[in-house]
């Protein structure tokens, strides 16, 4: 072992030179200037000078982020200046992979990499959607319009049920648990999806549904400081258009029509008799009269009387939905270095209003990133962030009384905003202003009580109820790295990570559903605190032509989340604190761990730069299994072939790169979900739930069965793919195929529930996932004063189940069988209505004597009698992205759409709408015009009726194409020329324009096209499209 | 360079030192938020624990607003006959009367909710049969878990079979005593209700008066389920035995006139056997059922009324008469209301009274051709709800309604008398013409009982669709 400190030979002298780009001419400051073989090296500085001691005929390398790397032989002259070449294929790119970087030539893995430009370009709050439309095979939806709020992404189809199928996050080489929208897009360097088994292994137990590892900006050394500051401004609505509603009139004459054919053909009375019967049941029934006094606004003959004067029409959009919601982001960030030492320091501050008025969120995250080289064989450094959110958080997707969605398309407008009396005239307080009605005035008979949602109103409740969710965020990530000799090295790291999470609620004193109590104040107050700790070895060595890396590693990570949640009664106005609360009504409390120890290692060798082999292998233990099954091992296998460094393709004129690369591994996942998607950190005991108590006496229940051997689920992942790059980097590209088998899935099996139990999470069966991902990139224009670029993904997913223990299983609006696709809908068919009777009917298979199907079918007016049948995907056939970037002189253009094809959704909102006045006082879609009205009339809409059906029961009527194609970001942007800005010593000074989800073209309307992943709606608010002006000044 | 090669061995040594406890680390994590079976069984405390438990879950919200305990089983029963009358919101289609599809909430309720606590009362009589503890311990305890078991099979009974007089042979849901991973087959009316007599029986013999309060099972509540029972099975002379039992057969001692105005909304009411305790930090909130929707004053639902033919029955001296005109003074169905039952979070939920006690021994003793001991009875019960009451000296079928009627007038509300009569007399409910909603139950009408969840045929293999063909 031998702790080299190269001696320096004769004919030392000291060249010195500039680093310049070619494309502009500028200079280059951080160019790494190396000896090559040696660990000479220096950096140039702000100016791009540099200056080393060499001897003649040695060979300096010039090498920087993004840059061909340019090799010069020392000769006589002591000056060499140097030109680098953008390089497009930027193969000597580091990049971060699981636990280190690697070459981009080398990677035998399938890595996707976005970089802090791409980041720059789209306008996220949460930084992993800027994944959505730039990596090939990447589902990202981003579910209702709720800033702040994190995107749902699956890497390569849907390989978990009961266990989470979401990617592991690293930040800065540990896993994160706190919450993403914390950190800012602007402190990103780069964002990298590890997508096979080769990429992923190293993460073992965490890494079956892919990795996300982002890194964080660091100074560069030798740099000046440089000041960056950011200030963009722009206005948001929602990106889609909600569903169309009727108005009052046509609301009253429709309800009339349901209770007059209720009369008629289920109560069966006579014609005259069942519209005297509707003229005189419609007002009592919506209790409700927008008409004043006039007791039967809608005559026998179901028309309006004249005369009937409306003395409300309740817009609820109007009231609930903002118009223009503001979004403002700063940012100023300071980063450089000297010789031994780099920084980089960052503050960024957000707030950007939701769609549903009073949403917002609100942020502020500092970072800084320091790193330090104490002598030649010590560097330390620490990553540290500080970040706190405020989110206004009103409910706007589910089925509580105050949300917002489900109240604009459920409450008629028939029912008023604010309070009326028995005469329709509006109540004033005792200060002259409107009350918000809330439906539950039971002394007033008519105009005091909703037929729906009683003692609620979403748009009161905006104001009456605060739901407050306020997270603060401390990580701190230190390192010590010490180089034994040129080729060993230890690298031990500890990160903590502190998170805590205080939702707060409060619900009015004087009004709504907390009214009859003095009000309501819970609060919770959630403390995660992730230690992980890793110690890391690490040797690298080139003999000649062969060269061989190690790296063996010893991890532990403890994750600890302490709960305490309080909630009280009787509070006097203006007082929202629990010290105000009069009567305690609960206090809660819980304390839940998960532990995990691994021993890892990665073994790589090359020949030549030309061809390589990996192997990576873990072997993780797990707090959440029993001590018997908590062990597992997970490893993968990995090589590729530089074709293009062959001899016979080394001198093709076209062919500037081309590299194949095939992987295979088995990785693991033990994240167990529950139905409501928390963790489950103890699935194998079976326990007593605490806090069901009698009155004074203690009180436990037997909590759901479980399964004692439950153990990790399984993925094997094949991966082969091929890079290239053609025509002098014009054409740059990738193309994958994967398999990727999920097996022994952790899954909540159902039970009959008359077992007294619906489901046991055990492992059952395996899942099936192929595909093939595309990336091609295209540089059309490679001027220096203009160029233009052009990129395009897409990827293909299968998903099948390939084994289960029982013949199906039903989950909601699917089946699951083997040969079938998880997420493929069952439901009943429509089969339009009977022209006859104007009823709803669905297909029913044809049985023979045996009872069974003949293959034919026939219709069926009962829902419960009519089959379910395999009705489409939810998930898409091909989803993808493309993006165009032109830049002329000072101007620079860039858009980026993102697509999804061959999905389905079904719209229970539109079901709802459509429902057909079974539910009075209900809103209804002006599509019901074209309902039955009398026998013979041939339409797909059933007749109105006042009494209890299945017309808009879950089937095919409702289940809709989802294809879309979204606009996601379009930039233009001017930079200030550099001669004008520098007399001011400003640097750098761009100004842009930029558009965010602008454009949506959906095949279905009246619905944001990114619901879930089930393709199911739930009242979701939509995501938003926002305008928006930035400046950007570099000191 | 010494120094390095001393720090790396140190760290060697210290990453090994670590990776040796490995397993000692990952043993530490224990959960905080439940408890070990061996606490819950391992003394008495700890089993009493588990019955709270079960109790409290008897009203807590389940599923949805009007799918949420023992509550909402019995106002759904309420609100399908012709005493109440429902004007929108909650419970609209029970009050239709057509709830019953296999995939319908009320369906689904009640399949799952009996089932759901029968698993836990199966756990908990077995969990004590292997328990350490004593044998005086061991019976007592069991008996309340068995008491609770047939409380819920036998709501299993009613809800998806015709009443056991009509065919005690037909099929009814499966029976489970034990924790089970597979579905069991239907079962028959008669397998089952030999299973609740078996087990009321046990807990009547082995429980006594003493309980941690009045939502626990004592000998009284025992003998008014087993007279409920026996009344569905024509059982009369054991119905009426219980019945006498559980009240302690004085007549005037058991009852509390003035408690009848009292909202209805508190366990320590004399006359009250068993009922659902609530508190402001123990509430199940609207899922109140009935106060939540009867109440006509305090803001909730407030949407259920009463039927005016119902009202009339009752004098202006009966204290029971808690009927109101609707202050907007209209005339349609929503003209009569009832302040019976008061709303607030902490009101408490009743499931079982004297005067029920007394009225079925009153009719048990008719059902055994005893007329003047049932007048006897049902004049003391009438003369003490109403000073001004007359004898009536009714014989036969007229006896037979004035008992049924007084039954009505006594309970409505609170578990759903008149469905529960309707069915077990095989009589039929005929709505007056003043509801929303008029229907006729035909006798034994398939609106008595529910079709089996789909649910349940889904994952049952024991189950096919072939179960709910005309049902």
């Amino acid at each position: 072992m031998a702790f080299v400190m190269q001696i320096s030979l004769a004919q030392e002298k000291t060249v010195s030179g500039t680093v310049t780009s070619i494309s502009d001419g500028l200079p280059l400051p951080g160019v790494n200037v190396i000896v090559k073989g040696t660990t000479r090296g220096v950096q140039t500085d702000f100016d791009g000078n540099y200056s080393i001691n060499v001897s003649v005929g040695e060979t300096l390398s010039f090498s920087f982020v993004s840059m061909s790397k340019k090799e010069i032989v020392v000769g006589a002259s002591n000056i060499i200046n140097v030109a680098l070449e953008e390089d497009v294929a930027a193969l000597d790119e580091v990049i971060v992979v699981a636990y280190g970087t690697q070459t981009a030539k080398s990677l035998v893995g399938s890595v996707t990499s976005l970089s802090a430009e791409t980041i720059e370009k789209q306008q996220v709050t949460t930084v992993t959607s800027a994944i959505q439309g730039t990596v090939a095979g990447v589902n990202v939806i981003t579910s209702g319009g709720q800033p702040g709020e994190n995107p749902t992404i699956r890497i390569r189809g849907i390989g978990s049920i009961n266990a989470s199928a979401g990617p592991l996050i690293v930040l800065d080489g540990v896993p994160f648990n706190g919450n993403i929208n914390s950190i800012s897009g602007d402190q990103i360097e780069s964002m990298n999806v590890l997508k096979d088994a080769s990429s992923t292994a190293l993460y073992g137990s965490r890494a079956a549904n892919g990795v996300i590892l982002i890194t964080t900006k660091k100074g560069a050394l030798n740099s000046k400081p440089t000041l960056q500051l950011t200030a963009v401004t722009g206005f948001s609505e929602p990106a889609v258009d909600l569903h169309k509603t009727i108005g009052t009139n046509d609301f009253m004459r429709y309800s009339w029509e349901a209770e007059r054919n209720n009369q008629l053909y289920v109560g069966n009375l006579t014609p005259a008799a069942a519209a005297a019967a509707a003229s005189q049941n419609l007002i009592p029934t919506l209790g409700y009269n927008p008409y004043g006094t006039l007791a039967q606004p809608v005559d026998a003959n179901g028309n309006l009387l004249p005369g009937a004067n409306l003395l409300w029409e309740t817009d609820w959009k109007d009231a609930i939905l903002r118009k223009a919601a503001l979004r403002s982001e700063y940012s100023l960030s300071l980063s450089g270095g000297g010789t031994n030492t780099r920084y980089f320091l960052s503050a960024n501050y957000l707030n950007q209003e939701g769609s549903v008025k009073e949403s917002d969120f609100e942020r502020i995250t500092t970072r800084l990133n320091l790193e330090s080289s104490i002598n030649e064989w010590l560097t330390v450094g620490l990553n540290s962030s500080l970040s706190n959110s405020k989110q206004n958080f009103p409910e706007q997707s589910g089925n509580t009384y105050q949300s917002s969605i489900q109240w604009i398309y459920s409450m008629s407008s028939v029912y008023p905003l604010y309070r009326r009396n028995t005469n329709g005239g509006l109540i004033l307080d005792d200060f002259g202003n409107t009350i918000y009605d809330y439906g539950s005035t039971p002394e007033q008979a008519q105009n005091g009580t909703r037929p729906l949602f009683g003692n609620e109103n979403a748009a009161g409740s905006l104001y009456n109820y605060e739901t407050l969710n306020n997270r603060t965020a401390v990580t701190a990530n230190g390192f010590a790295n010490i180089d034994f000799t040129d080729d060993l090295s230890f690298r031990s790291t500890v990160s903590y990570e502190n998170y805590l999470f205080d939702g707060y609620e409060y619900n009015a004193y004087n009004i709504g559903s907390a009214s009859s109590v003095g009000g309501r104040v819970s609060q919770d107050r959630d403390i995660t605190t992730t230690l992980n700790f890793t110690n890391a070895f690490n040797y690298d060595k080139t003999f000649g032509d062969h060269a061989i890396n190690a790296t063996g590693i010893f991890e532990t990570y403890q994750f600890k989340i302490d709960a305490m949640g309080a909630q009280g009664t009787g509070f006097l106005p203006g007082v929202g604190v629990l010290n105000g609360s009069t009567t305690p009504e609960e206090v809660s409390g819980y304390i839940n761990e998960e532990r995990l120890t691994s021993y890892l290692g990665r073994l790589g060798y090359n020949f030549k730069e030309k061809y390589y082999v990996e192997g990576s292998f873990r072997r993780d233990g797990s707090s959440r299994f029993a001590k018997e099954s908590r062990w597992g091992n997970f490893y993968s296998v990995g090589g590729t072939w530089i074709a293009s460094s062959e001899s016979f393709l080394e001198n093709s004129t076209w062919l500037d790169f081309l590299k194949f690369r095939v992987s295979y591994g088995e990785l693991g996942n033990n994240k167990t979900l529950n139905d409501d998607n928390d963790d489950v950190y103890f699935p194998y005991l079976q326990l007593f739930e605490t806090g069901w108590n009698e009155l004074g006496n203690t009180g436990v229940l037997l909590g759901g069965v479980t399964d004692p051997n439950l153990s990790w689920e399984t993925s094997a992942l094949f991966n082969v793919g091929m890079d290239f790059t053609l025509f002098n980097n014009t054409i740059e590209g990738s193309v994958e195929y994967y398999n990727k088998e999920s097996v022994d899935l952790i899954y909540q099996k159902p039970l009959p529930i008359s077992t007294g139990n619906d489901g046991i999470t055990t492992n059952v069966g395996s899942i099936s996932n192929k595909g093939v991902e595309v990336a091609l990139l295209g540089r059309i224009i490679k001027g220096n004063n203009i160029s233009w670029s052009a990129g395009l993904n897409f990827a293909f997913t299968t998903n099948e189940i390939t084994e289960l223990t029982q013949e199906s299983f039903i989950k909601g609006t699917k089946r699951w069988e083997v040969g079938r696709s998880l997420y493929d809908f069952y439901i009943r068919e429509w089969a339009g209505v009977d022209p006859v009777d104007g009823y709803g009917m669905w297909y029913k298979d044809v049985l023979d004597t045996d009872g069974e199907p003949t293959g034919e079918r026939e219709t069926t007016k009962s829902y419960a009698d009519a089959e379910r049948y395999y009705q489409g995907s939810s998930l898409p056939d091909v989803t993808g992205g493309f993006n165009t970037d032109l830049k002329v002189g000072n101007f620079d253009f860039n858009m980026l759409f993102n697509f999804s094809l061959g999905s389905q959704i079904y719209d229970s909102s539109y079901a709802g709408l459509m429902d057909g006045f079974s539910n009075p006082g209900y809103q209804a879609s002006p599509d019901i015009s074209r309902r039955w009205q009398q026998p013979g009339d041939v339409t797909d809409i059933p007749l109105l009726l006042n009494s209890q059906n299945d017309f808009n029961g879950t089937s095919t009527r409702f289940l809709f194409d989802n294809d879309y194609l979204r606009m996601r970001a379009i930039t233009l942007g001017y930079t200030l020329p550099s001669n004008a800005t520098k007399s001011l010593f400003i640097e750098k000074v761009r100004i842009y324009l930029r558009g965010d989800n602008l454009l949506t073209w959906s095949s279905h309307k009246g619905l944001d096209p990114e619901q879930n992943v089930a393709g199911t709606t739930d009242s979701r608010s939509s995501i938003m499209k926002t305008v928006s002006f930035g400046l950007n000044v570099k000191f | 360079m010494k120094k390095i090669t001393k720090i790396g061995f140190l760290l060697c040594a210290s990453v090994l030192t670590f990776s040796g406890c490995s397993d000692n680390f990952l043993d530490e994590p224990v959960p905080t938020e439940a408890v070990a079976e061996s606490v819950v069984f391992g003394s008495r405390i700890g089993v009493e624990a588990f019955i709270s438990g079960i109790q409290r879950r008897a009203r807590a919200q389940f599923e949805r607003t009007d799918a949420g305990g023992v509550n909402s089983l019995y106002f759904a029963r309420t609100i399908k006959g012709n005493d109440l009358i429902h004007a929108n919101s909650w419970w609209s289609f029970d009050y239709a009367n057509d709830n019953r599809e296999p995939t319908y909430t009320r369906t689904i309720f009640s399949w799952e909710f009996p089932y759901y606590v029968i698993n836990q009362t199966n756990t908990l009589i077995n969990g004590i049969e292997v328990s350490g503890l004593s044998e005086i311990d061991k019976v007592e305890l069991s008996a309340q878990g068995k008491a609770l078991r047939a409380f819920y099979y036998f709501q299993l009974a009613q809800e998806f079979q015709l009443t056991y007089a009509k065919d005690p042979d037909a099929v009814a849901p499966p029976i489970y005593t034990e924790l089970s991973l597979t579905g069991n087959p239907m079962s028959t009316l008669r397998e089952m209700y030999k299973l609740i007599v078996d087990d009321l029986t046990f807990a009547v013999e082995n429980l006594g008066t003493d309980r941690l309060g009045k939502s626990y099972v004592n000998v009284d509540v025992a003998n008014g389920l087993l007279a409920r029972v026996y009344l569905v099975m024509e059982n009369w002379s054991g119905a009426e035995v219980a019945a006498r039992n559980a009240y302690g057969g004085d007549v005037n001692a058991s009852l509390a006139p003035s408690a009848y105005k009292d909202g209805f909304s508190d366990i320590s009411n004399p006359e009250w056997i068993w009922g659902l305790p609530q508190t402001a930090d123990q509430s199940n909130y609207y899922y109140n059922a009935p106060s939540a929707f009867v109440d006509p004053i305090n803001p909730a639902y407030n949407n259920i009324y009463v039927n005016k033919f119902f009202s009339d029955t009752f004098t202006e001296t009966d204290v029971r008469n808690t009927f109101r005109q609707n202050p907007s003074g209209v005339t349609d169905f929503r003209q009569i209301q009832s302040t019976k039952f008061v709303f607030a979070f902490d009101s408490d939920i009743v499931l079982m009274r004297t005067p029920e006690m007394i009225l079925m021994e009153a009719e048990a003793k008719f059902r055994q051709g005893d007329e003047p001991g049932a007048r006897t009875l049902l004049y003391a019960l009438q003369l003490n709800r109403d000073t001004a009451a007359v004898a009536s000296n009714n014989g036969g079928s007229a006896l037979e309604e004035e008992i049924l009627l007084e039954r009505r007038k006594e309970m409505y509300g609170e578990f759903g008398v008149e469905w529960f009569d309707a069915r077990r007399l095989q009589r039929g409910i005929t709505r007056t013409a003043n509801h929303r909603i008029v229907l006729t139950l035909e006798p034994n009408d398939k609106r008595f009982y529910l079709k089996v969840p789909q649910k349940e045929i889904d994952a049952n293999d024991n189950i096919d669709d072939s179960v709910n063909a005309n049902r």
